[in-house]
């Protein structure tokens, strides 16, 4: 046994082996004693010891030795007849049926050994098989375009996306991609794609031209890198390309965004003055600006929706741009319903007049929203031909003043700019400006006058007011609103005030006269007027019921003063309106509000003493309005009144009290004299 | 050998295996003339390379029988190479049926041939893996199903080792094997050593070279490191034919050319 087992693995133990090889001695030993002789039997353990594995390169050699020698000489088969003939018998046909056996082994591991390399081989080639397929599906479906091409450019590969980049219906393949570079940046790319192919870098990504097969320029950003073979040589470029024409194309219009208005395409207010100055400057027959605001359009915004003032505007946009088709000139949107037109006149350019015209006509053309036509009016200020002297700044300034003007007068309205209007409002502006320094510098003052009972022409009360060097208290109150002084000036002239009736009262012993103090819008809406007038009346002495405050009837009216009137009736000021015009509106805030009196308005006193002849209607619609309000417990004063005549008319028709130039302070005498006489 | 055309380059069969090799030396067919020169080669470097190829066959069954009888059921067989006889599945199997076994090779062929083998085999199956990239050998181990974490391991890196060379660190390689398997789990390793017959084994280097897998040979205090943190069984570290004999073998020790041992995870 040992003889085999060394000559070869067999995997079983020392035990095994031997129970194996009795078996197969016991099967040679039955062929050897059966009758008749055959060999035949003994086929099998030749095929049973390769099956085994008893098949090193000795065993068989080993095998025929040990047996030839056990089987002739073994006890047990002594009375075998002719032994030795038929020992050598079977000893053959085991040997030839080994070899048989072996071979078949040897071939069936064989096929094993191909089918597994077969197998292995196929395991790497279905890995390459996806890698091929991953790879396709890249390259398919990639939105960059790629192409593969020879170091001499020669396309090999490229994707559906490539070619949708060059534009082009046919496969690039076979053509040449440097010959898509745009003539520009043909000679850097080459360079570009030379220092990847010499390993100078590993790939570069450039922002380049290339030219569509339509001519077209296309932006991309090329994204280079090589491919080298086994022994490192340049074999392929792959090129990955990305549109970015429309992010080109953005840019480029990032600019205009800057300087156009979206909504409508115009010229937005920042490029428009640059364009003016231009234009202006160059301008060789001047230039002229008009200046437009659409008539109420916060009405149509808020009214039907900012979708229709959208459309309203751009519709506004095209009609000012058809206006001016023809001629020299460009439209702009400068604010949000304001327009501007510039035209560059020559000698054929039609006249303002003919101009304002055209834009009107052209804006009276409804608009349909909702199969409902609307139709937009604006209001112009033209500045024609300015001298070429002016800066911008002085033309959008004049052209602006203008347009305010012409809105004064109302809508759809026009005005050239007038030079001598427009001097008296910028001196009006410089005075304006001049007041908080004023106000710092103690140069405001407050004059006393009388509030004049018409009944009996006495002296009833005492009103505060404002005046600043010839500027007089309504002035003086409309700049403080104007400069957002109204606040701290109304405090300080309430004290003030409040102090010096104070000490006149002390100093003279009269009976006490009540305070009159009329507010200005802005000071009306003051939230902490209540407490500012409180405080004043602590501070200074003067009894609650001695106060008379009015508010501006506009501000009452417009809201946010409603509160004032009735904290500060309750808190026992007598409190009324002032600046009354004898609106029906105006009327109504007597049944809303404890209003303990009026003032009508010095326009409004003037408008009646102008027309004292010529309207009656006028004369009887305020007689009958006192009357009313009289009769509602509420009094009545008229300011402004000039002449004594005017006086007895208000007095004729009930009118309780009167303020005005027809009482002069040098009429009063005695004590009074001391407070309205006193000018420092 | 000539290969069709449309055979890829990537599995080359030019250069002779080691597990081919082997499967020669046991006397076996699968193997390539490639493989069959370099084995007259490793012959003349070592006339005994016959023998200690079946000694280093007879240790793994010895090893596997040992781990059965120790309670293992499940083996992780790092760097099994060609199928060739008594297999770890087959020898386990003849002692404990449920025995499950997964294979480790990253040698192509070596892996198509046992997954042919193993195709419908539910208890045994092969991964192919880098043997000394612990980590993922487990991870893809576990993900056969067949093996437990929580149960002991019959680890067997059985002629193997000699092929891990310095730079991969074979004893971080062998502690991370440790460090996954739970107590009791066992450690069969051989690997061919210089001590026994210095010559002979320069000269089985040298006849590697041209192979794809070169050797490296490890002394007896190297091999006995790399069982750190386990308990060597009885005998120890020692050349194969006196691991745990069964009966009968004439083979010298002194010319075995691999040593080897088992251990149990402490």
């Amino acid at each position: 046994m040992k003889a085999v087992y060394s000559t070869t693995y067999i995997p079983m133990s020392s035990a095994e082996i031997e129970l194996f090889l009795l078996d197969l001695v016991d099967v040679i030993a039955d062929a050897l004693r059966a009758e008749p002789f055959t060999a035949k039997p003994v086929a099998v353990v030749g095929d049973r010891m390769v099956a085994a594995h008893f098949t090193g390169m000795e065993t068989l050699q080993r095998t025929v030795e040990v047996l030839g020698r056990a089987l002739l000489f073994t006890p047990e088969l002594r009375g075998v007849d002719r032994l030795a003939e038929k020992v050598v018998a079977v000893l053959g046909a085991l040997g030839a049926r080994f070899a048989t056996a072996m071979r078949l082994d040897a071939f069936r591991q064989q096929e094993e050994i191909k089918s597994a390399l077969l197998q292995a081989k196929q395991g790497v080639e279905r890995v390459l098989r996806v890698s091929e397929a991953r790879f396709r599906e890249v390259f398919d479906s990639s939105v960059m375009g790629i192409a593969i091409t020879e170091p001499d450019g020669t396309v090999v590969e490229a994707n559906e996306a490539m070619n949708a980049i060059l534009g082009s219906e046919r496969s690039l393949i076979g053509r040449s991609l440097p010959r898509h570079f745009h003539p520009d940046d043909a000679e850097v790319l080459t360079a570009s794609y030379r220092s990847v192919r010499e390993g100078v870098v590993d790939r570069f990504r450039e922002q380049r031209r290339l030219v569509r097969i339509d001519g077209e320029p296309a932006w991309v950003y090329l994204a280079v890198s090589v491919l080298r073979d086994a022994d490192g040589e340049p074999a392929f470029h792959v090129t990955m390309v990305e549109d970015v024409s429309e992010l080109h194309l953005m840019q480029k219009n990032l600019d205009s965004l800057l300087l156009r208005d979206p909504l409508t395409g115009l010229s937005n207010r920042q490029h428009f003055v640059t364009q003016l100055e231009t234009v202006h400057s160059r301008s060789e027959h001047g230039i002229t600006l008009y200046h437009l605001d659409l008539d109420s359009f916060s009405l149509i915004n808020n009214g039907l929706g900012h979708d229709t003032g959208d459309r309203l505007l751009k519709q506004t946009a095209s009609r000012l741009r058809a206006v001016v088709a023809d001629q020299d000139a460009f439209v702009a949107r400068i604010g949000g319903d304001e327009f501007a037109v510039v035209v560059d006149n020559s000698p054929t350019t039609p006249g303002v007049p003919t101009m304002i015209d055209k834009i009107n006509d052209e804006l009276a053309e409804p608009t349909f929203v909702d199969d409902r036509g609307i139709a937009v009016t604006a209001t112009i200020g033209v500045l024609d031909r300015p001298s070429p002297e002016w800066t911008v700044g002085q033309l959008l300034r004049a052209a602006n003043m203008t347009l305010t003007l012409a809105k004064a007068k109302g809508k759809r309205q026009w005005l050239p700019y007038d030079p001598h209007e427009d001097a008296r409002q910028r001196a009006a502006a410089r005075v304006t400006a001049a007041l908080p320094g004023a106000f710092e510098n103690g140069e405001l003052e407050v004059d006393f006058h009388p509030v004049v009972g018409l009944a009996d022409r006495t002296v009833v009360g005492v009103s505060a007011r404002l005046r600043w060097g010839s500027l007089g208290h309504r002035q003086c109150l409309a700049m403080a609103d104007e400069t957002g002084l109204s606040l701290p000036v109304g405090q300080w002239m309430l004290r003030y005030a409040a102090e010096r009736v104070v000490l006149w009262r002390e100093a003279t012993g009269v009976t006490p006269l009540p305070l009159h103090v009329a507010l200005s819008p802005m000071q009306s809406r003051d939230e902490d007027l209540v407490g500012a007038v409180k405080r004043t009346l602590d501070e200074t002495g003067l009894p609650v019921g001695d106060l008379r405050i009015s508010l501006h009837t506009r501000a009452v009216l417009i809201g946010g003063s409603d509160d004032n009137v009735q904290v500060l009736t309750d808190s026992g000021i007598p409190t009324g309106l002032n600046d009354f015009h004898g609106g029906q509106d105006e009327l109504a805030l007597l049944t809303e509000l404890p209003i303990h009196s009026l003032t009508i308005a010095p326009a409004t006193v003037r408008a009646l003493a102008d027309r004292t002849a010529r309207n009656p209607l006028a004369h009887n619609a305020m007689a009958s309005l006192v009357a009313v309000v009289r009769q509602a417990g509420v009094s009545v004063t008229a300011a402004g009144v000039t002449t004594d005549a005017e006086a007895d008319w208000w007095a004729g028709i009930g009118t309780d009290a009167a303020q005005g130039d027809f009482y002069t302070a040098s009429r009063t005498t005695g004590p009074l004299a001391a407070l309205f006489q006193d000018r420092p | 050998m000539e290969l069709a055309n449309w055979v890829p380059d990537d599995v080359d069969t030019g250069l002779p295996s080691a597990a081919r090799l082997y499967d020669y030396l046991l006397g076996g067919g699968h193997n390539f003339a490639g493989d069959r020169a370099l084995g007259e080669q490793f012959l003349k470097a070592q006339p005994n390379a016959r023998a200690i190829a079946r000694l280093n066959r007879a240790f793994l069954r010895r090893a596997v029988l040992f781990m059965i009888d120790n309670g293992i059921r499940q083996f992780l067989d790092l760097g099994s190479g060609i199928p060739t006889v008594g297999n770890v599945h087959e020898v386990a199997r003849r002692a404990a049926p449920e025995s499950r076994v997964v294979y480790v090779d990253f040698e192509d062929i070596a892996v198509a041939h046992s997954r042919m083998m193993l195709a419908d085999d539910p208890l045994a199956t092969i991964v192919q893996q880098d043997l000394t990239e612990p980590e993922v050998v487990l991870e893809a181990a576990l993900g056969t199903g067949l093996v437990d974490r929580a149960e002991p391991l019959g680890v067997l890196a059985v002629g193997v080792f000699h092929f891990v060379p310095p730079e991969r660190h074979p004893e971080a390689v062998v502690a991370a094997y440790r460090d996954a398997v739970v107590p009791g789990s066992h450690l069969a390793l051989s690997q061919f050593t210089a001590d026994l017959q210095p010559v002979e084994m320069a000269g089985i280097v040298e006849v590697m070279k041209k192979s794809m897998n070169p050797m490296f040979p490890r002394t007896l205090a190297e091999i006995t490191g790399l069982f750190a943190g386990f308990d060597v069984v009885e005998p120890g570290v020692v050349p194969l034919p006196l691991w745990r004999p069964e009966g009968l073998s004439d083979d010298d020790p002194a010319k075995a050319g691999i040593l080897g041992g088992v251990g149990r995870k402490r």
